[in-house]
């Protein structure tokens, strides 16, 4: 079958304006701090028959709908996309960080994963009739499915909410990322069994013959391709011409890996994925690479195919709220109860573990992949699709307000305004570096009931190694100590005490800092705020000449 | 800083100047050695020993040799931990050949699992030179500022003309939100606004440790721990390398899926004193 000139131009057009409002949606969705994602399925919804097909029907059709030539290639773009979009969730699966985020991370992955999809596959095994399956011989394939789509966890909107509440580059952020890339490693791997068992792909071998494939596959990819692959990317960095070369070579290694899935019996997808992972382990693969490779995808094939789903289903009449509540219902609690289980049993504490559930619950495009493969493959009609839709939606825009919540009190992101309590800032007469030290431990004992002489032996211990008059009528005394939450608190001298600082000025602010003993860099951190805060002459002395503690706590938040 | 020291002796080409490296480090540090022999014993390879020994510059009646008899690695750390070792010398290859790298010679053997503290010199000489530049890999705990001290008493006993703190941070899936900003440029900034952060702790860190009397230098770096730290002290032309032990006996799959320690250990950059 030809494509006429006819057929070419309708086809351009239909992708150029599957991209325009792709982008226009998108980026509306960016504006409002929101995923992309959901702004380009949303530019599907609204081209598509829900909204343009049932507005205007002749102009969809001509545009959208006009041809099988033209409906083959878009499939076939389409598709290229979804494998695409797999390679390049592969990269970014560091299975070293797995590894080394140890036993939390072990038990909120793995309880993360079980426990949605048992909840899922015994929803879909013992009530099918609920989310509208009849066919008693796809009971159990489909209960399967159920399972996998409430176990899934997203990875890029994971990072982004990570990015969001700035806690990417802290334990929790690292242990959150860990537990969705071993999620997605196992998720795929059993999705892929799940369509091979449909029997869509491949050349009908049997199941035997396909797993012991499959597991070849991952075994030679996992610890020869890794290594093979580690040798190649220097010299295809540093010989051929960047980065046309590297993209190619990550592009072909994706598609052969697809092709070879595809072969075997089990969705390209999962090819792409375990190439993408081999090629991603590299110590050699430069970021900027990633990063172009996210871009090259992700702008150009990603929206393509989260347009095309709301091009091929209407949302409306194939909207059914019973089978939307029961997905979120399960969703919600398959996830944030199993990680959260799990992320509590590996050692974190309460709040943070729900944080880790409701972080772990955010389904975005992995899940609309997932659902589009799973309709496409005839396993679920479209009213369980858009459930999942709208399921992969509702998890992804609530991840980050719930995670925000839980995290409130999460070390990694206290700052030093946050700590300033009214209580603890006071007026003092001290005339000497040791009595006003003992002034604030006494005040922070106090409050805190904390040992008075413990504390006094560390910070003067601290003290003794070198002064902690930092300059600029500061000092700040502090110290590591065997306590859970950090404690804050600080004495003005009007007069002036002389701390040995450094500028010779006496110190006027005296801020005694206490941190956990195991938070070594939280103390790092805050120490480098307070003293960036004290580099403005003029604003300091506006600060020391405050006239009430209201006014200092305000005058010091401005810094 | 070191009481005992360990050292397993062999007839090896490299025995004589790893004595002669021991004999130094136990002068500076004033320690007991204790020198550990794996194979049978008899008395022509205990004079054998002694009479290599002493070519290593140790006085006779101040030899101390344990024996036992198995795998190398194991009887060496079980002797360590019998005799309260606390510092073991070994010699190593900067590289081993692919097999056996994956198998395990005894020196990494020894550096997967070390019962104690470990110095491992690539090169030992017959006359030992100093250390001129010592790195020490950093992740600014408690147990790194133990290293920066080891560092420091020995940076100034070798008379090093720096001591450089390595941070190695990596953010592991930061790629993958170019996906939702379509914008590398947000990435970059938030990689640049991290690094000053890292820069900013790191100063305050070699403030808080006030180590006089040579250069301490902090670098940060970003990229997978162990790697970065590996190609850093090549470029650094470090003699000496610093860093924690690890933490549980590394095994066949951390050889596969590398990280941290085995980086280095794959190809060392230079000597390395793991510190337990």
């Amino acid at each position: 079958m030809n494509l006429t000139p006819e057929d070419i131009t309708r086809f351009l057009i239909a992708i150029s304006v599957m991209l325009f409002a792709a982008k226009v949606f998108g980026e509306l969705l960016r504006l409002i701090k929101q995923p992309s994602v959901v702004g380009e399925i949303l530019a599907g919804i609204i081209l598509g028959p829900t909204v343009f097909g049932s507005i205007a029907p002749d102009m969809f059709n001509t545009i959208f709908a006009n041809s099988k030539s033209t409906d083959i290639a878009i499939d076939g773009i389409t598709n290229l996309a979804v494998i695409m979009l797999l390679l390049v969730s592969g990269l970014e699966v560091n299975l070293s960080l797995v590894f080394k985020q140890g036993k939390t991370a072990l038990y909120t992955s793995v309880i993360g994963m079980v426990f949605p999809f048992a909840i899922g596959f015994l929803a879909a095994y013992y009530f099918p009739e609920f989310l509208g399956i009849k066919d008693s011989a796809l009971r159990l394939i489909f209960a399967l499915f159920v399972g996998t789509a409430l176990s899934i966890t997203a990875l890029p909107v994971v990072a982004r909410t990570l990015m969001d509440l700035n806690i990417f580059k802290t334990q929790i952020g690292f242990l959150i990322i860990a537990s969705a890339m071993f999620n997605d490693l196992i998720g795929w791997l059993v999705f892929s069994f799940i369509l091979g068992m449909l029997g869509q792909s491949g050349h009908g071998f049997d199941i035997s013959v396909i797993i012991t494939s499959t597991l070849v596959f991952i075994a030679f990819m996992l610890l020869v391709g890794r290594k093979i692959f580690n040798k190649i990317i220097p010299f295809i960095q540093n010989k051929t011409s960047y980065p046309g070369g590297i993209l190619n070579f990550i592009f072909i290694l994706g598609f052969l890996g697809a092709a070879l899935t595809e072969y075997i019996g089990i969705h390209a997808i999962f090819g792409a994925f375990i190439v993408g992972i081999a090629i991603g382990d590299s110590a050699h693969l430069k970021e900027q690479t990633r990063e172009m490779v996210q871009q090259f995808v992700t702008n150009i094939f990603a929206p393509l195919f989260f347009v095309s789903i709301g091009l091929r289903v209407n949302f409306i009449t194939s909207f059914d709220f019973m089978i939307v509540l029961i997905f979120v219902v399960l969703a919600f609690a398959g996830k944030v109860i199993g990680c959260g289980l799990g992320a509590y049993w590996g050692g974190m504490k309460k709040d943070e573990a729900l944080a880790i559930g409701f972080g772990m619950n955010s389904r975005g495009a992995m899940e609309i992949v997932l659902g589009i493969l799973a309709l496409q493959a005839g396993l679920i009609h479209e009213r369980v699709f858009v459930a999942l839709v709208i399921m992969a939606l509702v998890t992804s825009l609530s991840s980050a307000p719930f995670m925000n919540y839980f995290l409130k009190r999460f070390k990694d992101s206290i700052n030093v305004n946050s700590l300033l309590k009214p209580d603890l800032v006071f007026y003092t007469n001290s005339d000497s570096k040791e009595s006003v030290i003992e002034e604030l431990i006494r005040k922070l004992s106090e409050k805190y009931k904390l040992d008075y002489s413990y504390i006094k032996s560390e910070v003067m211990k601290r003290e003794s190694i070198i002064s902690t008059g930092l300059g600029n009528h500061l000092a700040l005394p502090h110290a590591k100590i065997k306590i859970s939450e950090v404690h804050f608190a600080v004495a003005i001298s009007k007069e002036g005490i002389e701390f040995d600082s450094l500028d010779d000025k006496p110190a006027k602010i005296i801020i005694l800092l206490l941190t956990p003993f195991d938070h070594p860099e939280l103390q790092l951190r805050l120490i480098s705020e307070i003293s960036k805060k004290f580099k403005d002459e003029d604003a300091i002395k506006e600060l020391i000449d405050s006239d009430n503690i209201s006014k200092f706590i305000t005058n010091f938040k401005s810094l | 800083m070191f009481k005992k020291i360990g050292l397993a002796v062999t007839f090896s080409p490299n025995s004589k100047a790893l004595l002669k490296e021991t004999k130094l480090y136990s002068d500076q540090f004033s320690s007991e050695v204790i020198f550990i022999h794996v194979g049978s014993k008899s008395d022509s390879i205990e004079e054998r020993l002694k009479e290599l020994i002493v070519s290593g510059g140790f006085a006779p009646e101040s030899i101390n040799i344990v024996w036992g008899q198995g795998d190398p690695a194991k009887v060496i750390n079980k002797k360590c931990e019998e005799n309260n070792i606390d510092l073991l010398i070994a010699g190593a290859l900067e590289k081993e050949k692919v097999i056996k790298y994956y198998i395990g010679s005894v020196a990494r053997k020894l550096m997967r699992d070390p019962v104690c503290s470990l110095f491992v010199l690539t090169e030992p000489s017959l006359e030992p030179k100093p250390f001129k530049k010592i790195s020490v890999q950093i992740d600014y705990s408690y147990e790194s500022e133990i290293l920066v001290n080891i560092a420091y008493q020995l940076a100034i006993k070798e008379k090093a003309s720096e001591i450089c703190l390595i941070r190695e941070y990596e953010v592991p899936g930061l790629a993958i939100t170019v996906y939702d900003t379509g914008s590398t440029d947000e990435t970059e900034k938030i990689r640049k606004k991290w690094h000053s952060e890292e820069k900013e702790k790191m100063d305050v860190f070699i403030n808080e440790l006030n180590l006089t009397g040579i250069k301490v230098r902090g670098v940060c770096l970003y990229g997978k721990e162990g790697w970065e730290a590996s190609n850093f002290v090549k470029e650094n032309n470090s003699d000496l390398l610093i860093m924690s032990a690890p933490s549980k006996k590394l095994s066949f799959i951390d050889r596969f899926f590398q990280h941290n320690e085995e980086f280095i250990f794959k190809e060392l950059p230079c000597s390395i004193l793991l510190i337990k």
